[in-house]
């Protein structure tokens, strides 16, 4: 038997594929990945990251604008954490599909050396 | 291996808002995201044409606006139809430019704001914004002003047709559906046309309308009718139509792949110009001439009555409505070139597609600016006349810059690839710039130097144009390209060549001509800034 699944309201795919929107470039994931341990600062991400400090505010605009990332103001600091623990899974979990890719193609590989 | 070969397509296309991809949902058609596949039959031709038609349409159409109008009507009524070779030089100049923005669109998948900042840095950026800011709002005004003209000509006081077409154009933008929005603008730009039935009725001497294709000056003194030449091309051609464009190109997510149906729109929309312009320039000479005695041009309004007396209240009606729509279709296209623009450069969403609450900072930014110049129309006592003026000199000075960045984007091998201008291409690009500058150096003279002699100006721009261009041309000339990037693609890929990411693609070569070009623009904005900043101070005699 098919076991039926609900499908997804588009306005929450709409939602969703956003979200993933905001974690589709290089230099944003760099960032997110940054932050994944803890909040930091602008300048913290620049020197962590190796980035022009420009193109880092720049992609920080565009996480928060997809609410990735928020902005908390300690005194006169900003500073810039994941919104929540579900954005560092999302980090881990495709960090942890990219590597499992990876280990199934090398055994692949050895065992099409093998025989 | 026989896998299909992937260009660097839709999917992995470079994109500032997720909404920019996907389908391409036009007013009067669709066309999937997927569906790329040859076009062979020409209805399947005719439907991806109509898909793909609107941003060249709309920003053609929506450049004939209350402020043009006003010009084209001021030609005909103080030298007849002579002027209306200008439209036979200004259509194919405006192809050329919408061309390569919508080109850049298409291909970078980034607004022009955007793309100047990636290229040229904060400043260049900085100064483009600010321009493009502040010429919106004085141009809003402007529509503001042709839209009350326009009701008053049936009576509404002006305090209630600005606020209702201000509220109008918010909620026409904030549907949160491509769709919807373009469809309005359908609805304006059918209204908009109707101008073309009114100048035939109004029966204009065929020998006279053919006469005025050759070209010749006006009456009157050289100096004025060169400030009215450079006023006639400063609204045709304007910076917002180049952000607008580029921008509106994205959003109707136009790839690459389209390119040839997105020209295809530019030239419709630069003819549909030609014929508004030219059917007010020929309405308004055509009464004129019938008023007899000569009487200075006043405004728009004006025409819309001396139209009503000469062809009936019902032609004036019509005059007057088109001027409303035309006043309305310019307003909405200036005020989201601008709300495009900004929200580009601070990376936060921007899209027709999106709603109100998923694009705050987009919408709010529309409905700010138009608020602001429907405001400013309500303050009692405000010169009209001279701000219309004082637009049209401003965009004539601050449009050579735009256009300058413009022809060095569009030499940018990194970002266009095999789509990079041509050394044709760039010639004719020369020519229009070349134009502009000189018109624009030559109303600034004029204007800071009074007492100077129309000759000596004359004279002054064209070596000032001249050694610029021998300079500029000397070094394109002895500068060599590299071979050109789609020297081994396939005729397919070249079609479907997308931009790199922008935050992978190298900063540009920093190659001789664009040096040169960036020197010589910035020596001619401290030039003309510092002249008009005299002025201002009163130091200049005036």
């Amino acid at each position: 038997m098919i076991r039926s699944v609900p499908p997804l309201p588009a306005a929450t795919a709409e939602r969703i594929a956003d979200t993933m929107f905001a974690l589709s470039t290089p230099s944003r994931l760099q960032i997110l990945v940054c932050l994944r341990p803890e909040a930091r600062t602008v300048s913290e991400i620049v020197a962590a990251v190796g980035m022009e400090q420009s193109a880092v505010s720049h992609q920080l605009r565009v996480l928060r604008d997809h609410s990735v990332v928020s902005m908390r103001r300690v005194g006169r600091t900003r500073r810039y954490a994941l919104s929540n623990d579900h954005v560092g899974a999302l980090i881990d979990d495709a960090l942890e599909h990219i590597r499992a890719l990876e280990r199934s193609r090398a055994r692949e590989r050895s065992e099409a050396q093998a025989g | 291996m026989n896998a299909p070969a992937f260009a660097p397509a839709a999917d992995r296309r470079n994109a500032l808002d997720r909404a920019h991809i996907g389908d391409i949902e036009g007013a009067l058609g669709t066309v999937r995201a997927f569906d790329t596949g040859p076009r062979v039959t020409s209805r399947r031709k005719l439907a991806t044409l109509l898909a793909v038609l609107g941003p060249g349409v709309v920003v053609m159409v929506a450049d004939h606006d209350a402020g043009t109008i006003s010009v084209f009507a001021q030609a005909g009524q103080n030298h007849g139809m002579r002027l209306l070779w200008v439209l036979l030089v200004l259509c194919p100049a405006l192809y050329v430019t919408q061309e390569m923005v919508a080109r850049l669109g298409a291909v970078t998948g980034s607004g022009h704001a955007r793309l100047t900042l990636e290229r040229f840095g904060k400043l260049w950026c900085a100064f483009s914004l600010g321009d493009l800011m502040i010429l919106n709002l004085a141009t809003l005004v402007t529509e503001f002003i042709g839209v009350a003209l326009a009701l008053s000509y049936f009576g509404v006081p002006r305090y209630v047709s600005a606020p209702a077409a201000a509220i109008l154009l918010v909620a026409m933008t904030a549907t949160g559906s491509f769709r919807r929005w373009e469809r309005a603008m359908c609805v304006m730009i059918a209204a908009n046309l109707t101008l073309i039935p009114l100048a035939v009725t109004s029966h204009p001497r065929a020998a006279s309308v053919a006469a005025g294709f050759v070209p010749a000056v006006g009456n009157g003194a050289a100096g004025s009718t060169v400030l009215l030449l450079v006023a006639l091309v400063g609204t045709t051609i304007a910076p917002w139509q180049l952000f607008f464009q580029q921008s509106n190109v994205v959003d109707k997510r136009i790839t690459p792949r389209w390119l040839r149906y997105e020209r295809a729109d530019t030239a419709i929309g630069a003819v549909m110009f030609a014929a508004c312009a030219g059917a007010v320039l020929i309405l308004s000479a055509t009464v004129a001439a019938a008023a007899g005695p000569h009487r200075p041009f006043t405004d728009a309004g004006a025409v819309a009555h001396a139209i009503g007396a000469h062809l009936g209240v019902g032609a004036g009606g019509v005059f007057a409505i088109a001027l409303l729509n035309a006043s309305l279709l310019g307003a909405g296209a200036v005020s989201l070139s601008g709300s495009y623009a900004i929200a580009e450069v601070f990376g936060v969403k921007h899209s027709l597609h999106r709603r109100v609450g998923d694009a705050r900072a987009f919408h709010a930014s529309f409905a700010a600016i138009v608020a602001l110049a429907a405001g400013v129309v309500l303050v009692p006592g405000l010169p009209l006349g001279a701000l219309t003026t004082l637009v049209q000199a401003l965009a004539g000075i601050l449009l050579p810059s735009t256009l300058v960045l413009l022809l060095i984007l569009c030499n940018d091998e990194q970002l266009l690839g095999p789509l990079t201008n041509g050394r044709a291409l760039n010639a004719v690009g020369a020519v229009v710039v070349g134009s502009v500058l000189a018109l624009s150096t030559l109303l600034t003279l004029t204007t800071v130097l009074p007492r100077m002699p129309f000759a000596i100006a004359l004279a002054v721009t064209l070596a000032l144009l001249l050694a610029a261009g021998v300079v500029l041309g000397a070094s394109n000339v002895r500068h060599r390209r590299p071979p050109r990037a789609g020297a081994s693609l396939t005729p397919w890929q070249r079609q479907t060549w997308t931009a790199p990411m922008l935050e992978l693609v190298a900063p540009a070569t920093p190659t001789r001509p664009r040096l040169l070009a960036l020197a010589l623009l910035r020596a001619y904005v401290a030039l003309i800034a510092g002249l008009l900043l005299l002025k201002l101070a009163g130091v200049l005699p005036g």
